[in-house]
């Protein structure tokens, strides 16, 4: 999906098998800085609720004043503390990431099951929906519907999560079918057991690890998009800090104070790091045949 | 092969007529009056009235389909309700800046993430590996408008070695200032692209090193290098193709974002100022070209593969 | 009839607004020629980020046309100058009836249009009229509307009649190019009688004016002038400081300007431009239909602090709609000056006590994002609740301006002499006050301009006590240019910028 940055949503086992073998020590590595990092600005967002340095929009501490001991990041034009909106930030990352998510994974997983277990022809009908669907220009998505219900942060989720549905829901698909043309899955069919019971006792079951996996990395994805739309004004408005939107307004002023334009984006990066690592570590976890390969 | 391109060209036209429907009614669907960019503040109803009538939006939506769907069959993408000039020359204009960027920006990006994947799968139990495969893990995490930004305030704004933006008036008349502009946001998108390519490319070179065959003919004393290049080449390829047609796609639809950056006359800025313009004439000439180009890119990657990969030839899909 | 007509002037194309904030456009590295030397055959390179969406201004080409063409391409009868006074162009004089209803003017002779057509009073008819006609989509229409029939008794004289007396007539002719009635395609084409020519326009990056060799008056000083347009003020200033550009119409950022205040090698111009930055109340609705609140909003926005977070010491607090190039301004912003304990207690005194909350509808482009952030956080301290709603120039036009849906909005107001629109209890912001409407009035039936210009003084001294609106700032015309560069206009009045008298050095 991901259109508006040249990373991929389409990340997934289906199309290469990321097998991985690795030392144990590496293994463990990746799980334990993955959640860390997630951990941070996880914390980080629950402390703004208790904690904040000065109220976001307070406005007096100078203009682009640089780091200092009162202002650790300094402040931005109109005189805001930027470690505050920094911490606010994080907030609104982490719900776009996971809004995204649970939108774009529920929807996604409901569409999968529902073309594995169709007719032959509304299955290709819907496959062929899905991949014109993941053609589509998430951005382009995201500026139909801030157009038609402005620009907020629901907006970005509702556009990143349509689009991150067709990714799942193809993944679904995929993984669901296999586990259906198994001969235990067939045998129980055959036997009278229905398709909710073969959902909940075979399908999903076989399917969650990968699934999962793949969710975590649509997060990163998620939250890499929300940044990309309210970096292009398109997410939530001012002045709710969205880490995008700071560095749009860094952007002018990066020759001056150049730590407005860098902090967000370090900020962006560690938690998406974050994800990636996790989704890296649960697949080891999820698979220890290929663990030990 | 014959009966298979043409299935795939027919299902491309088939697609292209879809996707220019759906988006006619939906762009349609959307609040907002083209008009509104047409008139001035002090503009009266009246006037209004007459804005609507010179760009046709007060037409019923069927005849103005109508309308729009006669002049595709006669190649006419219509003219701009903003400024009243045809879209078509304007959309080649604009391809001039968004086709170099995205073709030049994806074979850098191969360029670079062929050896970092190779090398990270090679040494992938070593220091070098790691620092390797960190490269990619680092590059997928970074939103590329912040790369671009980085650049900027290093190369443009600190040392004044390359523009911080834009793109020469005369276009490609002067090649030189026209890569010269183009450089900053090649490296961006570039950068971005390789490490998740490179991703890949580490990924396929490990599945073959692990593979029997290599694995035998290593044990047989031949080196790592010509054992891969020998047989692995071609099982390495076929995976990363895939993916290159699709990273291809979105980073020529991505190109948006980079545009922004930098401030580039391309495709990406055309569709944003058009969508904020209601200029419905422009957002769908922009929206046709990019689907059929994604297509197209989708066409090219599925017949590379087959040609690689004869046991695809066959089949299904 | 001006006061009953919708409005008057235009607050600023919205298509220019959105070109300038979507994307777009937008160039550089552009084959400068000539270095130095004699001007004559030099090519001066100026930057804008104001592209013209036509070449028609009664086509709804935006400001970047009056920018581009006026003056420079299209002369009109006669001439806005830099320092806001009318004098004579086209027209060499002219004389008006005793009941001020009957305009006699003479048309300058051996004028020649670019197509080679001699000027005549047929055309001045013409390009009268077709700023009045139903088609036109002319910010000026309505200011016009006073006309009542134009004569061409001979090739050089024009009689205007008028339905009623209109001191700002000739003024008003200033916004009116003539037009060689015979001309075609004037969307993309020209025809006027100006000292340059457009000599080609490459969409999205540039319009190139080359010297018109036939020019009734002084020759320009520099033979070729080509506007760069850019969609963003970093790719704009770096091309001035790579040299690829002379000089930039118009800054619109401060932060870039470290680069070149600095820098022997550029000159920064701080002149008055005419764009106020308004924080417009609904004065119709509960509770901005309470002058006490609206005095109170006033006084408790800190509004030279907000110019310095945005302009950083450039610009103006003028305190009123007036900028101090029209004949009438006064600094007015001592009136209702910064004072947060005194709005509290005015807020309290107008009926509430514990503030109230209310929804700012902010166009989604620079500088109202930043502004609303700051008028949120100020009204804060009296309790007053801001919540900020971003909105495109699009809605703005429908939600605001024409259906008047809104409690406080945020605009800018680029013309002079606007202040008149206080005068139309119809205009969006709702303010009427039967007093200064009538005094608005007076002033355009005025005999002299004295008379006209005490009239409007008193009429905005009443417009700002009632605080209709908080004029929060005036911004700042910034011009950038090589040190050697000079004979540039520094003022920015309605985005004109005449070229015609610079030099390369």
């Amino acid at each position: 999906m991901s259109v508006d940055t040249p990373q991929t949503m389409t990340d997934g086992p289906a199309t290469v098998t990321a097998a991985v073998p690795r030392r144990r020590g590496s293994r463990r590595a990746t799980l334990i800085v993955g959640c860390v990092l997630l951990g941070l600005v996880v914390a980080t967002a629950l402390v703004s609720y208790f904690y904040l340095p000065y109220p976001p929009e307070q406005i007096g501490g100078g203009r682009l004043a640089g780091p200092s001991p009162t202002h650790w990041l300094g402040t931005d034009t109109l005189g805001r503390d930027l470690m505050s909106q920094l911490m606010i930030g994080a907030r609104i990352a982490l719900a776009a990431g996971g809004g995204s998510v649970l939108l774009g994974g529920a929807l996604g997983i409901v569409l999968g099951l529902a073309a594995a277990f169709a007719q032959r022809w509304l299955d290709d009908t819907l496959a062929a929906v899905l991949d014109i669907l993941i053609a589509f220009p998430t951005l382009l998505l995201a500026m139909l519907v801030v157009a038609a219900r402005g620009a907020t942060l629901s907006s970005a989720i509702i556009a990143i999560g349509l689009a991150m549905s067709a990714v799942v829901a193809r993944l679904t698909r995929i993984l669901a079918k296999q586990v259906l043309s198994e001969q235990f899955v067939v045998a129980a069919r055959t036997s009278g057991t229905g398709w909710l019971g073969i959902i909940g006792r075979h399908v999903l079951p076989n399917i969650w690890p990968t699934l999962a996996v793949n969710l975590a990395l649509q997060f990163g994805l998620a939250v890499l998009a929300e940044a990309s739309l309210s970096y292009l004004g398109l997410g939530a408005p001012p002045p709710n800090a969205s880490w995008g939107r700071l560095l749009q307004e860094a952007q002018g002023t990066v020759y001056t104070a150049p730590i407005g334009a860098i902090a967000p984006g370090i900020a962006i990066v560690a938690l998406v790091i974050g994800a990636n690592l996790l989704a890296d570590g649960l697949r080891d976890v999820f698979d220890p045949a290929r663990r030990t390969r | 092969m014959t009966s298979y391109l043409l299935r795939r060209l027919a299902l491309l036209v088939v697609a292209l007529l879809v996707a220019a429907g759906v988006m006619f009614v939906l762009l349609r669907m959307l609040p907002g009056d083209p008009a509104n960019a047409l008139v001035a503040v002090g503009a009266t109803p009246e006037q209004i009235q007459q804005a609507r009538h010179a760009i046709g939006s007060d037409l019923p939506l069927g005849q103005q389909f109508l309308v729009w769907a006669n002049q595709l069959l006669h190649l006419d993408l219509g003219n701009s309700f903003i400024n009243g000039l045809p879209v078509g020359p304007q959309l080649a204009q604009r391809m001039a800046v968004t086709i170099p960027l995205t073709l030049i920006a994806f074979v850098l990006a191969v360029l670079i993430a062929a050896p970092v994947g190779f090398i990270a799968a090679r040494y992938s139990r070593s220091w070098v590996g790691i620092l390797f495969s960190s490269f990619s893990q680092l590059g997928i995490a970074v939103p590329v408008f912040w790369v671009g930004i980085l650049l900027v305030w290093g190369f443009a704004l600190s040392w004044h070695v390359l523009p911080a933006g834009g793109f020469p008036q005369d276009s490609w008349a002067d090649p030189g200032a026209a890569l010269t502009s183009l450089t900053l946001p090649v490296i961006t998108i570039a950068i971005v692209m390789s490490a998740s390519v490179a991703r890949y490319v580490r990924a396929a070179c490990l599945d073959v090193l692990n593979s029997d065959y290599v694995r035998t003919f290593r044990s047989l004393g031949a080196s790592f290098g010509s054992a891969m290049f020998r047989h692995g080449l071609k099982s390495v390829a076929v995976p990363v193709v895939s993916v290159l047609g699709i990273e291809l796609a979105t980073t020529f639809l991505g190109a948006v974002v980079v545009e922004s950056v930098f401030a580039l006359p391309g495709l990406g800025s055309m569709l944003v100022t058009g969508i904020a313009q209601h200029d419905y004439p422009s957002i769908q000439g922009v929206l046709l070209l990019t689907t059929l180009i994604v297509l197209v890119v989708g066409v090219l990657a599925d017949l590379t593969q087959r040609m690689l990969d004869p046991r695809l030839r066959g089949g299904s899909r | 009839m001006h006061s009953t007509s919708p409005t008057h002037r235009t607050v600023r194309s919205l298509s220019v607004i959105a070109a300038v904030t979507a994307a777009g456009l937008m160039l550089a590295g552009c084959s400068s020629s000539g270095s130095g030397g004699s001007s004559a055959d030099a090519t001066l390179q100026v930057g804008s980020i104001y592209e013209p969406q036509n070449l028609d201004n009664t086509a709804g080409g935006g400001q970047g046309v009056t920018e581009v063409l006026n003056g420079n391409v299209y002369e009109a009868l006669y001439k806005l100058g830099d320092d806001g006074k009318v004098t004579p162009l086209l027209a060499s004089k002219y004389t008006t009836s005793d009941d001020g209803l009957t305009y006699t003017f003479t048309l300058r002779k051996g004028v020649k249009f670019h197509s080679g057509d001699e000027l005549t009073s047929k055309d001045v008819k013409y390009s009268i009229e077709k700023v009045l006609a139903p088609k036109s989509q002319s910010a000026r229409k309505s200011d016009l509307q006073v006309v009542k029939s134009i004569e061409t008794p001979s090739a050089d004289t024009v009689v205007v009649h008028l339905k009623q007396r209109s001191i700002s007539f000739v003024y008003n002719l200033s916004y009116v190019w003539i037009i060689d009635h015979t001309a075609k395609n004037l969307k993309t084409t020209e025809d006027g009688t100006g000292p340059y020519t457009v000599q080609s326009w490459k969409h999205g990056s540039a319009i190139t004016l080359q010297r018109f060799k036939d020019y009734w008056g002084d020759a320009p000083k520099t033979d070729t002038v080509v506007f760069n347009y850019y969609k963003d003020a970093t790719a704009e200033n770096n091309a001035l400081q790579s040299g690829q550009l002379d000089i930039v119409t118009s800054e619109q950022s401060p932060d870039a300007l470290s680069q070149f205040e600095n820098n022997s090698q550029f000159k920064v111009n701080d002149g008055n431009s005419t764009t106020k930055l308004l924080l417009a109340f609904n004065d119709k609705v509960k509770p901005f239909d309470n002058t006490g609140v609206r005095v109170a909003i006033t006084e408790a926005i800190n509004r030279k602090a907000l110019l310095k977070s945005i302009w950083n010491g450039y610009g103006k607090v003028t305190g009123s709609m007036v900028p101090p190039t029209d004949p009438w301004y006064e600094n007015l912003s001592s009136v209702y000056p910064y004072d947060v304990s005194k709005a509290k207690s005015d807020l309290a005194a107008a009926g509430y006590p514990n503030g109230f909350s209310f929804t700012l509808d902010t166009p989604n482009y620079d500088p109202h994002p930043a502004a609303a952030q700051f008028i949120k956080a100020a009204l804060a301290k009296i309790g007053v609740t801001v919540t900020i709603n971003i909105i495109t120039p699009d809605e703005w036009y429908t939600k605001v301006y024409q259906n008047h849906d809104f409690v406080a909005t945020m605009q800018e107001h680029v013309n002079d002499r606007d202040v008149t629109w206080y005068g139309n209890p119809d205009f969006y912001w709702g303010y009427d006050n039967p007093q200064v409407t009538s005094l608005i009035d007076q002033a355009e039936q005025s005999t002299t301009t004295a008379q006209q210009t005490a009239k409007l003084k008193q009429a905005n001294e009443i417009i700002v006590k009632d605080a209709a609106s908080d004029w929060l700032y005036l911004y700042p015309q910034i011009v950038v240019a090589k040190s050697t560069v000079k004979g540039y206009p520094v003022n920015g009045l309605n985005s004109q910028f005449y070229v015609y008298d610079i030099t390369k050095g």
